[in-house]
Order: C-alpha cells, then structure tokens, then sequence
C-alpha cells in the first residue's frame, strides 16, 4: 500500500467506525426503552433490562467483530520521514 | 493509623509492591532507544491484550467503582441502562484514531498528541495552549481520583484518609516516575484484571450476603418499583441519556490520554484485537459493578444517605457483605481504577511540559538537551507534578467529584473538533482550531460556572457546540497555512 492507499483505507475504517457507533445508538434505544413496555419477565428481572445491559453489550462486541475482520485491514505502519 | 485491621492492608501493600517493581523493572530494561519515545510512549511495540487494557484502565476511573455503582443502587437499572454506553469508547477510540495517529505519529517522529497537533496545524502557540489544557484538566481528575481512592481507603480499612493517601498515591507517582508509560501500560493490565476480579468477588458475596438474586430482586421490587423502569419515576430524564452519550460515550474519542495510544501499539494486528478485546473488557466491569451497587440492596436497608452518601455504598456493601479476611482483596480492585488512571493521565501531563513545551522550546533555541539531563528531567517533573497533586488532595476541595466531570468535559471540548477535523479534513486550518479550542474551552468552563444548561442539558452540549461553531468560522476566515504538512497529512493519488 502507498500512502494515498492507506489514507483511504483509515478514512475508510473510520467512517464504518462511525456508522458502528449510529447501528450501536439505535439498537440500544430499540433495546432499551423500545422494550421496556413488554410486559416478559427473565429471572425476575424485566426483559428491557437483560436486553439493554448484557445484550446490548454483547451486540456491542459482535458489531466490533464484524468491524475488524470485515472493513479493517493490516498494513504497516512505517512509512518512513517526513516526505515532501 | 493503629486503629485500622491489619488483614485489610495486606494485599494492597502486596499490590502496590508489585506495581513498584514492575516500574523498576521496566526501567532497567528501557536501557536502549530514544529515551523520549521509550519514557513518553512505550518505545511504540505495545500488543493488542496490554493496549485494550492500558485504554480501559485509564478510561474506568474511581468514580466508575464507587461513584457510579452507589448512583445504580439509588436509581436502579435505569442506571445500568445509561452506563453501558461506555462500551462504544475503546472500539471508537482506536477505531477512529488509532490508525491514523500511529502512521502520523511515526512519520513525524510525534510521541504525544500535541506534537501531531503542531505538525498538522504548523502552531507553536495552538500547541502551547493544548500542553495548557491537558496540565489543567489532568490535575483536576487526577486530585479527584487521589480523594476517591482515600476516601474509600478510610471507610474500608479504618485507617485515616492520609494514610490511604500516602499508601497508594506516594506509590503510583514513584512507579509512574520511575518506568515512565511502559510501566504504566504494564501496572495498567494488572489493574484491569484486578479490578474484574474485584468485581466478580464483590458480587459473588453480595448475592451470598442477600439471599440470592431472587430474593435480593424481590425485595427491590416491593421497596423500589421504579428501579425497575428506565425513567425511574423521573430520576433518569430522557436528557440524561442524551447528555451521556455524548459525555461518556462520543465525545470521549478525543481524550488525549487514549487518543495518545493509538501512537502506542506495534502492529495493526495488535489494534484490532485491542478493539475488540477493550470492547468486551469494558462492558464487563461496566455492568458488573453496577449491577453490583443495585444488588447491595440485598445486604444495605438505608438510603444513600445513611451510609454518608451515594460515594459510600459500595465501601459499606464491602464491610457488610464480605468476612473480614477477604475485604483486603475487596479494596484492590476500585483503587486499581484509582491508581491505573492517575499513572495514565500523570505520564501523559508529564509529557506535554517535558516534550511539548521544554523539549520543543530547547530545540528551537538550537539548545541540545544532553540524554542524562532528559532523563533526570522527565523522572522530576513526573515525580514533581504527581507530588503537586497529592498536596491539593491532602486538603481536598468539597466539591472533588464536580471537579472531575467538569475537566472530563473540558478535555472533550477542547479536542473533539481540533482532532476529528484536523486529521480527516483537509480545509481545516489553525485559526479554527485556536477559535475552537479557546473559545470553546472558554464557553464551556463559563457554563460550568453560570450553571447555563440549555433545556435542561449538560453544560457539555454548549460547550462542544460552541466548539463546533467557533471551529467552522475559524476556518472560513482564516487562510490555508502551511500545504507541505497539508500534503502530508492528505496525500494525494499517484
């Protein structure tokens, strides 16, 4: 990869980081108070909770997953001094 | 000091020996490389596991121990609800930045965020003002965590406040000093596994202590119904929510003490397991200890206030819940949080004066600083600024916890746009960056200080708004400086 490469394949990374985080905004809404009139009880505790906690957390590290081994790439990191 | 028990000393005077010698050991083996890069950033050769758990270990301060957990046993779930936020900060974090400051970092020879700050903006006064903020606010949290650490030192053991003090915040500016970031990476790691361990023990002997999750469950749900609701009873507005996203969630991207370890890592290998790996750490301790506080209804009847206040819940859960013997090992895990984040914020404020300012200013006067005289210097200033903490927590401010979340915040506005606009957008000059990062700052701490919440909403959202405003007029008025480091920072096809 070339420096231009591997600018637009961090650009890259970083933006599908950002569209992570909005997936991650809305299923913790839909998780959370979405279901939180669900009238479902698991081990005494409201379903919402289990959901928007524990749930929330391991889609969390699902969608993190995904992230890397789909969009991330490996390079190297050296690319030498300053160039002008 | 003769009154406290002498069992629940023991395995923290065992842990703070261990971080010591991890920092002498980690010294003695730093012996080759440039001292700056090995002292300031860990000779950048950091793995995947000890990255994820140096950025979650700075990140999960005292008050996500104590403060926080005794906030869900007053709130309940709804508590839990809003924490769990914080599982998006180290994927966005090393998502985000990682990458991209360490191919900068490396091309640049830049060992600390300000330095990339300087070579994007071409701004020795930007990058003075940045050193400025990072000192300010890095003080103030790192007071809050010297107070929290020995407040629940005290309530604990049945030692005083200076004794906990001296214990535990003595050490961690001496093993910081001594090995410099690579010893804070490594205590950092032991501190995070601590601190899970911490937590599954506490909540093994809470559930023990109260009877069981059912029955701990079905005393809050005839005492406390509304702990069980998102909102409970109004306790938890929608604007809470909102607010901490953007405080304990988005914003905190632009840390510098985790931005500065994307500069850190070896390999990209090493990033992403980090991502992945912190992700997963983070949520862990997040809802494990809160969980924890809610269920330390099973062994704790009163209210927050009968126990001296939310900040003392857990400290009391761990006398009540746990034997005698085991309250020792109880105590590591929150002042581990304690220590990780100091040594994390210390080393890096350690760096904005030595690299950022003296370093800087040395070379620019063509004066050459000789290898022995850096050495001597970080070790002092590290050792130095550390000790000038400890002093204002010795007569702590009342208001220590409003300390910490106001300098959270201000660190957040001051970086937010001047990192996420200077590294991915090309128009972004220095004029912005200076409007944003002092007026914004400015506003911030003004609305702090007015108690100016626009409807009803933390004083961050003017603050970064501002930020964001006085960031785009900035560059629309300013001119495009500085095209070699332009072309550097954006380089171009072919």
């Amino acid at each position: 990869m070339n420096d231009y490469e591997k600018y637009r394949q961090v650009r890259k990374e970083a933006a599908a980081t950002g569209l992570l985080l909005l997936v991650l905004i809305a299923a913790w809404i839909l998780l959370g108070f979405g279901l939180a009139q669900v009238d479902v009880e698991l081990f005494g505790l409201p379903l919402w909770v289990w959901t928007s906690t524990v749930g929330f957390w391991l889609f969390a590290v699902a969608g993190v997953a995904v992230l890397v081994r789909i969009v991330f790439c490996d390079m190297d990191l050296e690319g030498g001094g300053p160039r002008g | 000091m003769g009154e406290g028990r002498l069992s629940a000393l023991a395995p923290l005077l065992l842990f703070m020996a261990l971080m010591v010698a991890i920092g002498l050991f980690v010294r003695r083996r730093a012996a080759h490389g440039s001292f700056v890069a090995q002292y300031f950033i860990g000779g950048r050769d950091l793995g995947g596991f000890v990255l994820a758990m140096t950025t979650v270990a700075t990140y999960s301060s005292v008050s996500s121990f104590v403060g926080g957990p005794g906030m869900a046993f007053s709130v309940g779930f709804g508590w839990v609800y809003m924490a769990v936020v914080q599982v998006t900060a180290i994927f966005l974090v090393l998502g985000v930045f990682g990458k991209r400051v360490a191919l900068l970092a490396r091309r640049f020879d830049a060992v600390t965020v300000v330095d990339l700050i300087r070579a994007r903006y071409g701004s020795d006064t930007l990058a003075a003002l940045s050193a400025f903020v990072i000192v300010l606010f890095f003080c103030g949290t790192m007071a809050a965590q010297f107070v929290g650490g020995a407040n629940l030192f005290a309530t604990v053991t049945g030692y005083s406040y200076g004794t906990g003090l001296v214990l535990f915040g003595l050490v961690v500016v001496l093993y910081t000093a001594i090995g410099g970031f690579r010893a804070v990476a490594f205590t950092d790691t032991c501190c995070a596994l601590v601190m899970m361990a911490g937590i599954v023990l506490l909540l093994s002997y809470v559930l023990h202590a109260g009877g069981g999750f059912s029955a701990i469950l079905a005393h809050i749900r005839a005492a406390h119904p509304a702990m069980l609701t998102p909102l409970a009873d109004g306790n938890m507005p929608v604007g809470l929510y909102f607010t901490q996203w953007l405080l304990v969630g988005i914003c905190t991207v632009a840390l510098p003490q985790s931005v500065v370890r994307g500069i850190s890592y070896k390999d990209t290998h090493s990033l992403h397991r980090a991502m992945l790996i912190g992700t997963f750490v983070i949520g862990f301790m997040n809802i494990g200890v809160n969980f924890t506080g809610i269920l330390a209804h099973g062994v704790l009847t009163g209210t927050p206030a009968d126990y001296g206040g939310v900040d003392f819940v857990i400290p009391q859960a761990i006398v009540h819940a746990l034997p005698p013997a085991l309250v020792g090992f109880a105590i590591v895990g929150p002042l581990a949080a304690s220590i990780s984040t100091i040594s994390g914020l210390l080393i890096v404020a350690a760096s904005a004066l030595v690299k950022d300012v003296f370093l800087h200013h040395a070379k620019k006067s063509g004066r050459e600083v000789k290898p022995r005289t850096l050495r001597r210097l970080s070790t002092l200033v590290t050792a130095g600024l550390g000790t000038l903490v400890f002093l204002i927590a010795l007569t702590p401010p009342s208001l220590i916890w409003l300390i910490n979340m106001f300098a959270f915040g201000g660190l957040e506005t001051a970086f937010f746009w001047v990192l996420l606009f200077g590294l991915y957008w090309r128009r972004a000059n220095r004029l912005g960056a200076l409007f944003s990062m002092a007026g914004g700052t400015a506003v911030y701490c003004a609305a702090q200080y007015f108690g100016l919440k626009v409807a009803g909403l933390h004083p961050i959202v003017t603050g970064i708004t501002a930020s964001l405003f006085l960031f785009l007029l900035g560059t629309f008025l300013g001119k495009q400086e500085g095209e070699q480091n332009r072309f550097l920072f954006f380089p171009k096809k072919g």
